[in-house]
């Protein structure tokens, strides 16, 4: 596909998500957050759901060696960038999606938090300058890299590769797994929803 | 018109995101955020500094600026929907924030969007919606952060809120 096309279908996606996103209040930080806060699963579920569906989708394409997966050693960095990105996100009330949706909805203070997570792209970027960690990209082999504590490439396609069992299988164990913990919500919530039942008929017939 | 009113449901919603997100799998790759916004800071950044960025081996060897980037089109894609979306149901309004904490909160939070999303090579959406749907070692390993961090942010926000 031509540059000017890839650009075209990713703004056309990028509109019905911030549309999407925008009219269903669906927000990634809150997800994690008002579930460990406030034990409110709305976002939640529905990021299990996504989760669900995707996993389903892209394994079965990548059974067949479709697609365009995301190639790239992974390691320590991930859990340390994703811990200070995880900290972020709830000091600043938005992850990526919802800086730029509430931005659109004329949140100064999302605008401000998109401004400050440029500077910090460009902050991180002259550390990388100088401590070259973690490695680029054309360093790397998909190989363990314990000098730079990577761990390699691996996802659903090279354990097919490995096994010999398609991807798929893997994508709906993985499947089942995000099942049983979407069950495990939708159970919380009932437990929840009958002892606030019980709680308001006690306090109706105390009432009498 | 009342379907611009309404709040639709979020796992709808979000089913919808998905299959169209499976879409942009086959044709370009994952929904993502983070390498286009680093893309944009560089853009931004050759634009105030010219050709004195390309010192900077960061942008020379990981990211050279590139306004040809798809990436940086679903984030420019996602404000102008979230825009439409909220002039129609008439919720677009400036919203500032009133307090001096929470404008502290947003710059420190932000700040350290950006470098973790630097530091991980993936921001949340990646993590979520690209990286453990395909099973990759590094969705599990942002997953594992991106918890500890939010319950940590959380706990930060929670004393905060009381205080």
């Amino acid at each position: 596909m031509s540059i000017v096309g890839q650009c075209i279908a990713a703004f056309v996606f990028g509109s019905i998500v911030g549309f999407l996103v925008q009219r269903s209040r669906f927000c990634n930080t809150s997800a994690l957050r008002d579930a460990i806060l406030f034990k409110s699963y709305r976002n939640t579920k529905a990021l299990l759901v996504t989760m669900m569906i995707l996993t389903v989708g892209f394994t079965t394409f990548m059974t067949f060696g479709d697609g365009h997966p995301l190639h790239f050693d992974v390691g320590i960095n991930q859990v340390i960038g994703l811990f200070l990105f995880g900290i972020g996100m709830v000091l600043a009330g938005a992850c990526t999606v919802s800086t730029w949706v509430k931005a659109g909805e004329g949140n100064v203070g999302a605008i401000w938090a998109l401004l400050f997570t440029f500077i910090g792209m460009f902050l991180f970027s002259l550390v990388w300058s100088y401590s070259y960690w973690p490695p680029a990209s054309d360093t790397m082999n998909g190989e363990v890299n314990l000098a730079g504590l990577q761990f390699g490439f691996a996802n659903a396609a090279t354990l097919q590769e490995q096994t010999g069992i398609p991807a798929i299988f893997f994508g709906l164990i993985q499947t089942a797994v995000l099942y049983a913990i979407y069950r495990v919500i939708i159970r919380k919530e009932q437990r929840a929803e009958q002892q606030r039942s019980v709680k308001q008929s006690t306090a109706a017939s105390t009432s009498l | 018109m009342e379907i611009f009113k309404k709040t639709y449901d979020p796992v709808i919603s979000l089913a919808i995101i998905s299959v169209l997100n499976i879409f942009l799998f086959l044709v370009v790759g994952a929904w993502t955020v983070g390498g286009g916004e680093t893309m944009m800071t560089g853009l931004i950044a050759q634009f105030f500094m010219g050709d004195e960025l390309a010192r900077i081996p960061f942008w020379n060897l990981v990211f050279k600026p590139d306004a040809g980037y798809w990436k940086i089109y679903i984030s420019l894609g996602m404000l102008f929907g979230a825009i439409v979306g909220a002039v129609l149901s008439k919720e677009f309004y400036w919203r500032v924030p009133k307090h001096l904490s929470e404008w502290v909160m947003i710059t420190i939070g932000g700040l350290l969007m950006g470098i973790g999303i630097r530091l991980a090579f993936v921001c949340n959406v990646s993590t979520f919606f690209g990286l453990t749907p395909q099973m990759n070692l590094g969705g599990y390993l942002s997953v594992v952060g991106i918890i500890a961090g939010a319950w940590v942010g959380s706990m930060i926000y929670k004393k905060v809120l009381e205080s």
